[in-house]
């Protein structure tokens, strides 16, 4: 190995490592989250809906669990993990060797990446012994996973490194990402809500991505699919592209 | 000429608040050098090294360290310097064998070697029993001691050590003293920041004063003393400081 591939991939070991060594909290605690929501939705509530546009119910709801599973846990990784080094001011070491901005910003996602395609598919692999859960369209699900879980990923990096205090990371979680998941359709179908909900919905971005990933489990959608991969591509092209811009300036890392 | 293990020249550095922490520095560090940067408590001495170090941005002049350019060529520039911090800066999810093996992985030193390099580090700090604990587990004095470690580990050629001794008991002291000795005399260059005149008299073959982010004297410590027109370095610094009311050889004269 080469010494840059070496430092890359110490970098990235560090950030899975971080994440393997609080194992309880990082996966046990998502993964026991997951479970509970599939008990609740799909034993109790399961039991009463039956079926959504002709599709089990718990079958319909799994789609979106996983894709929030990835989605948190890459977020909730990357913005503790960078705040936390920041406040310990452990992050200098890797500041001040000689990481370029993009290694550095790859690095730092790769974690939460890493951490939300473990519970992601943790939960797939469970459910899929649970239930008869079909896979229809594979081209579309594994790169509508892979964009969902790089967004949510550089998403974090970004409030991690705008972050001061932990505060500012859980205002983003709680106030803005679940809400955005819980209202994008995880739960139900948003033709069924009545106006202006279901219009509302269509504005919210995560209605989108939980299409996209339903669409390649189970074939269901009331999106354009093709449009939505295209601007779930441009939206994660243009946050990476922001971050790598802050890298390199050393915004809010370096004085 | 060998090039310079550190060149600053005309270094400004102004934070978006205003503040001028940095106001045109130039000084050179030779290959081989034992070099001492002293001043009072926001005189700029941190904001110097972490400039050179890529912690913080210069907003005007340059930095070369060992003709690297310290933004342009950073890789190169970086890969020469190790930085003890003052701040203890250590992640305390990682163990202390973790701290220094990632650390040289930064630096793209290949696995057995950063397995050598650690317990032969691990071993020179008296730190090899601590290998597995994690780091906030350990007291003052071996977080001092794993942060020296830390900046050895990938061999630079210009070690900096910003107030290295601060808060150290003086066995730990003298220890330190020992070994930034040693490893000068095997051929690392290095630079120092102390508020300890003593130790600064003692280890350094040249001094620079640093005050409201500016060089205002530079020399020998005894060359300093008698720009000062003073008998010691102590009182060389008191001068620069405005606080020749506090010298001692003075108060020693005018005692009855």
């Amino acid at each position: 190995m080469s010494a840059a591939q070496i430092r890359f991939a110490t970098l990235w070991r560090r950030e899975v490592n971080r994440f393997m060594k609080i194992k309880k909290q990082t996966l046990g605690a998502p993964l026991l989250e997951t479970f509970l929501y599939i008990s609740v939705f799909g034993a109790a509530l399961g039991s009463r809906i039956k079926e959504l546009h002709g599709i089990e119910y718990i079958v319909f709801v799994i789609p979106g669990l996983i894709m929030m599973s990835f989605a948190i846990n890459a977020f909730a990784n990357n913005s503790s993990s960078i705040l936390q080094q920041k406040f310990q001011g452990a992050i200098q070491d890797q500041l001040s060797s000689p990481a370029s901005p993009m290694e550095l910003l790859l690095a730092f996602s790769f974690g939460g990446f890493m951490r939300g395609l473990i519970v992601a598919g943790l939960t797939f692999i469970a459910a899929s012994l649970l239930v008869d859960l079909p896979v229809d369209h594979i081209l579309v699900l594994v790169p509508s996973l892979f964009l969902v879980g790089f967004f949510f990923s550089q998403l974090g990096v970004l409030t991690g490194v705008r972050a001061e205090q932990f505060d500012d990371v859980a205002f983003v979680q709680t106030f803005v990402l679940t809400p955005l998941i819980f209202l994008g359709g995880v739960f139900y179908s948003a033709t069924l809500l009545p106006q202006p909900f279901e219009t509302l919905t269509h504005f919210n971005p995560i209605y989108y991505m939980i299409n996209l990933i339903r669409y390649g489990f189970v074939g269901f959608h009331e999106v354009n699919i093709a449009l939505s991969l295209l601007a779930l591509t441009a939206a994660t092209g243009a946050l990476f592209a922001l971050n790598l811009r802050l890298f390199s300036q050393g915004y809010r890392l370096r004085d | 000429m060998p090039e310079a293990a550190l060149k600053i020249e005309d270094l400004v550095k102004r934070y978006p608040t205003g503040v001028e922490a940095l106001r045109g520095v130039s000084l050179q560090i030779e290959q081989g050098e034992l070099f001492g940067l002293l001043g009072p408590n926001g005189a700029g001495k941190s904001t110097l090294i972490h400039c050179t170090t890529g912690l913080a941005q210069p907003t005007g002049g340059s930095i070369h360290v060992f003709g690297h350019d310290a933004t342009g060529d950073y890789g190169e520039a970086r890969q020469a310097v190790g930085l003890a911090p003052q701040e203890p800066n250590l992640d305390w999810f990682l163990t202390v064998a973790e701290t220094l093996d990632y650390h040289a992985g930064y630096f793209g030193m290949p696995k057995r070697e950063r397995r050598q390099r650690t317990q032969e580090l691990l071993e020179t700090f008296s730190l090899t029993e601590k290998r597995d604990e994690r780091t906030r587990t350990l007291s003052g004095g071996m977080k001092r001691r794993l942060i020296l470690a830390r900046a050895m580990m990938h061999r630079p050629r210009l070690l900096i050590l910003d107030e290295p001794t601060a808060g150290v008991d003086v066995e730990l002291r003298l220890e330190l003293w020992h070994y930034v000795q040693r490893i000068n005399q095997e051929g690392t260059s290095i630079l120092l920041t102390t508020h300890y005149l003593e130790e600064a008299e003692q280890l350094c073959d040249r001094i620079a004063f640093i005050n409201e982010g500016q060089i205002v004297g530079r020399g020998t410590s005894s060359e300093l003393a008698a720009r000062f027109e003073v008998d010691s370095l102590e009182d060389a610094y008191l001068a620069l400081v405005g606080r020749k009311e506090l010298s001692r050889s003075h108060a020693e004269v005018a005692a009855p």
